[in-house]
């Protein structure tokens, strides 16, 4: 009887959520089958007026996985990922951890710390580009404490490092003001106990702090991923991706194979590989949260 | 609950994030031309210092408007015809309006309404309009994109209407083909030409005690290592050498051209003549005659490192004649000369310019093409090559340069050892290939020779498949 009613008001439901799903059918998953088929397509400059492409299985992407310049890029998305993922988090969970605390002036400055997350990216991009010239502020910083600073967009070697500082600075701020909500989830009385159990503030940050906020952390840490590995702006806007694909990722290389070479089905490729990256992220994320319900 | 609660925030902050990226990357820089009225360029004194000999001609450059006029608004209905262009510096930007000001008011059966939209976002449209449809009636298109744009059917041809106009033969051969497909059939019309020479700030030149510009690779590499001051942060060089199509052009002359009384050209990248330039300029780099930074370095970078007195000699454009005697404002005499890229008393450069065509699904075909005929005829490319600081693309058309006369018969005579690229459907594919090749050998010390050769076994199953053009 319980079932019987409990299905009933599924039905019930079923014509409400329709509009969001015709909705996402038709603008998210319609470009995503679109983008799949292309894929297994050979659709290039020499066929996309003439509609003559043909479907070719997995060839686009056997080419891409013996492609050196393909290998050298996912690399590079991994590289920035983790970099970014680690910098950020680790500062932002030291700011977090700083800015909790009731100080004079603690609100405003967390303020300030703000203004790097609300520049628009192609802005920060533009300040990356002149901050990190040979001649630009972090080398003069440099040499004024007697040390060659490198030429950090030039070289193979260090552009990427360049960019991972520019996109760290817009991160750190979003990572500490997730943390900080996640901080003021956890009770203090839990803290005030431990106190009179005579545990030090490192036992209470490992014992207390961290595994109540596993959630928070987890739930910051892959939104980070997700947020970071499909980076585009940034290094679109500060070094195009080069010099020699230094700081290409999967989805600038993406945008030049299908906008300036019109290799438009190898573009596509590039970007299901993007996209089956995140999805497994993605479901891992969902599975977690599931998870999380079901122990509640 | 609270593991509930922070799950929702969550998924909600993701949503706004992925929202926010979303609307960011979709939005167009696209702007009307009504937007585009409100530049204004900065008010231009007019005349050099009189110590600038080389200069001091220069009393009337096409850049001493002070503002881009509007477009006229009112249809007075008349059918409208849409263009596209990217024209983006004081002059041609202004000159495209008055262009088309003027047209709408000598007849009265279409507007031409011009909108500005920035060169990549212009290219992407073009790609996006290719399957929607969405495209101007009218759109402007760099040189060596052309065909590219016609095999993805951005274009319309127009063969049956102008390929019998008796004024098509007046046009130069280079420009004209790059409006052609592979079988000959006519798409547009080139509007402007331009190309690349050698500028050269005489007084850094004289201090290193060189008194002639550089009439050959070896005087051109001597005058670069003697005016190169890293005391003062003065490069002997400057060029750009971006990943982009920008790079290919400037340094292209350098890989085609002639040493030992032999040309190089692209349809054989391992001949050695392709290499002594290369070379070059990856020494430039690695001694300090060159910043490294000209891998990230648009055209108008190293131009304003040239007139900013950071750089001696540096590759320049006839379109950079416009404004150079206001940009560097007599601080230094400075001469235009052949791009001294081989042997002496030969040279090598790229042609640029661009073309309009008429789109798929334009309108109304005729108007556009009169248009075409109006804009395009002996009387305007002249006035246009004066008021943009361009050359024309007919040989009937003789403008009176009023500024920097001496600069563009230099570039005028340069044209005849400029090379053009393509017309080739995948000349995207293959410039990318030459300015990775260059960026090897500029940034990690590769030899030309290595470089090049990497770049051929790309390019040559390409040019098997279909040749580029005799030049």
């Amino acid at each position: 009887m319980k079932t019987q009613i409990r299905s009933r008001k599924d039905r019930e439901c079923y014509p409400f959520i329709l509009p969001a799903f015709i909705y996402l059918l038709v603008v998210v998953g319609y470009p995503i089958v679109y983008n799949f088929v292309l894929s297994f397509k050979n659709t290039n400059v020499k066929n996309l007026a003439s509609g003559s492409s043909v479907f070719i299985g997995f060839q686009n992407y056997k080419e891409l996985f013996t492609d050196p310049t393909f290998l050298l890029i996912l690399r590079n998305t991994f590289i920035f990922t983790i970099a970014c993922l680690a910098f950020q988090f680790t500062i932002g969970f030291l700011f977090a951890l700083f800015f909790y605390k009731k100080f004079t002036f603690a609100g405003p400055i967390r303020g300030m710390i703000l203004v790097s997350y609300m520049i628009p990216m192609s802005v920060t991009g533009l300040l990356g580009q002149n901050i990190f010239l040979n001649t630009g502020l972090i080398n003069d910083l440099l040499s004024r404490i007697g040390i060659t600073g490198p030429e950090w967009l030039t070289q193979t070697s260090t552009a990427l490092i360049g960019v991972i500082i520019m996109n760290c600075w817009v991160g750190i701020p979003f990572n500490m003001l997730l943390l900080i909500s996640g901080l003021s989830n956890v009770p203090q009385e839990v803290y005030e106990s431990s106190s009179i159990d005579g545990a030090t503030k490192v036992q209470q940050f490992f014992q207390i702090t961290l595994p109540l906020m596993k959630d928070a952390i987890f739930a910051v840490l892959m939104l980070g991923f997700i947020y970071t590995f499909r980076a585009f702006d940034l290094m679109y806007i500060m070094t195009a991706g080069g010099p020699l694909n230094s700081t290409d990722v999967l989805a600038t290389y993406s945008y030049t194979l299908s906008f300036t070479q019109y290799q438009f089905s190898k573009g596509s490729a590039v970007a299901v590989v993007l996209f089956l990256c995140l999805l497994i992220v993605g479901l891992f994320y969902l599975r977690l949260i599931v998870k999380g319900e079901e122990d509640t | 609950m609270k593991r509930k609660v922070l799950s929702i925030v969550m998924a909600g902050i993701m949503i706004l994030g992925l929202g926010a990226c979303g609307s960011s990357s979709s939005t167009t820089s696209t702007s009307s031309a009504a937007a585009s009225t409100a530049q204004s360029t900065s008010s231009a004194s007019a005349a050099s210092s009189a110590s600038a000999a080389d200069t001091s001609a220069a009393e009337s450059t096409a850049s001493s408007s002070t503002s881009i006029p509007a477009v006229d608004p009112n249809t007075n209905g008349a059918e409208e015809i849409t263009l596209w262009h990217y024209f983006d510096s004081s002059a041609d930007a202004k000159a495209i309006v008055e262009k088309c000001n003027e047209y709408n008011k000598l007849q009265s059966k279409v507007h031409i309404t011009p909108t500005y939209v920035s060169r990549t976002e212009l290219m992407n449209q073009y790609t996006i309009g290719a399957v929607s449809g969405e495209l101007p009636d009218i759109g402007m298109v760099d040189s060596p994109d052309m065909e590219s744009y016609i095999s993805l059917g951005v274009f319309e041809d127009v063969t049956d209407e102008l390929g019998s106009w008796d004024e098509l033969s007046n046009f130069y051969a280079g420009p004209l083909s790059s409006c052609k497909d592979a079988s000959g059939k006519l798409y547009g019309l080139p509007q402007n030409s331009n190309c690349l020479c050698l500028a050269v700030n005489m007084d850094l030149l004289n201090k290193a005690g060189i008194t002639d510009v550089p009439k050959s690779m070896d005087d051109f590499k001597k005058a670069v290592e003697a005016t190169t001051d890293s005391a003062n942060s003065v490069f002997g060089y400057a060029m750009c050498a971006i990943s982009t199509e920008e790079g290919t052009f400037q340094l292209l002359p350098w890989i085609v051209a002639t040493h030992d009384g032999t040309k190089s050209s692209l349809s054989d990248l391992t001949n050695a003549n392709c290499d002594p330039g290369l070379d070059m300029l990856g020494s430039f780099v690695k001694n300090g005659n060159m910043s490294s930074e000209c891998v990230n370095w648009t055209q108008a970078d190293a131009y304003n490192q040239f007139c900013a007195g950071k750089a001696a000699l540096a590759e320049v454009g006839t379109w950079h004649m416009a404004t150079m005697s206001k940009d560097v404002n007599g601080t230094f005499n400075y001469k235009i000369c052949l791009l001294p890229t081989g042997d002496s008393g030969t040279s090598s450069s790229t042609i640029g310019g661009e073309n309009f065509g008429i789109c798929t699904g334009c309108k109304d075909k005729a108007a556009c093409v009169e248009f075409l005929k109006w804009f395009m005829s002996a009387d305007q490319e002249a006035k246009w090559a004066v008021l943009a600081g361009k050359l024309p693309v007919r040989s009937d058309a003789k403008p009176e340069y009023t500024y920097e006369q001496d600069a563009f018969a230099t570039f005028q005579d340069e044209m005849n050892y400029a090379l053009a690229r393509g017309p080739h459907a995948q000349w995207p594919t293959i410039s990318e290939q030459l300015y990775t090749a260059a960026q090897k050998v500029l940034l990690q010390g590769t030899s030309a020779s290595d470089a090049l050769a990497a770049a051929w076994t790309v390019i040559s199953p390409i040019l098997q498949e279909s040749p580029l053009p005799q030049q």
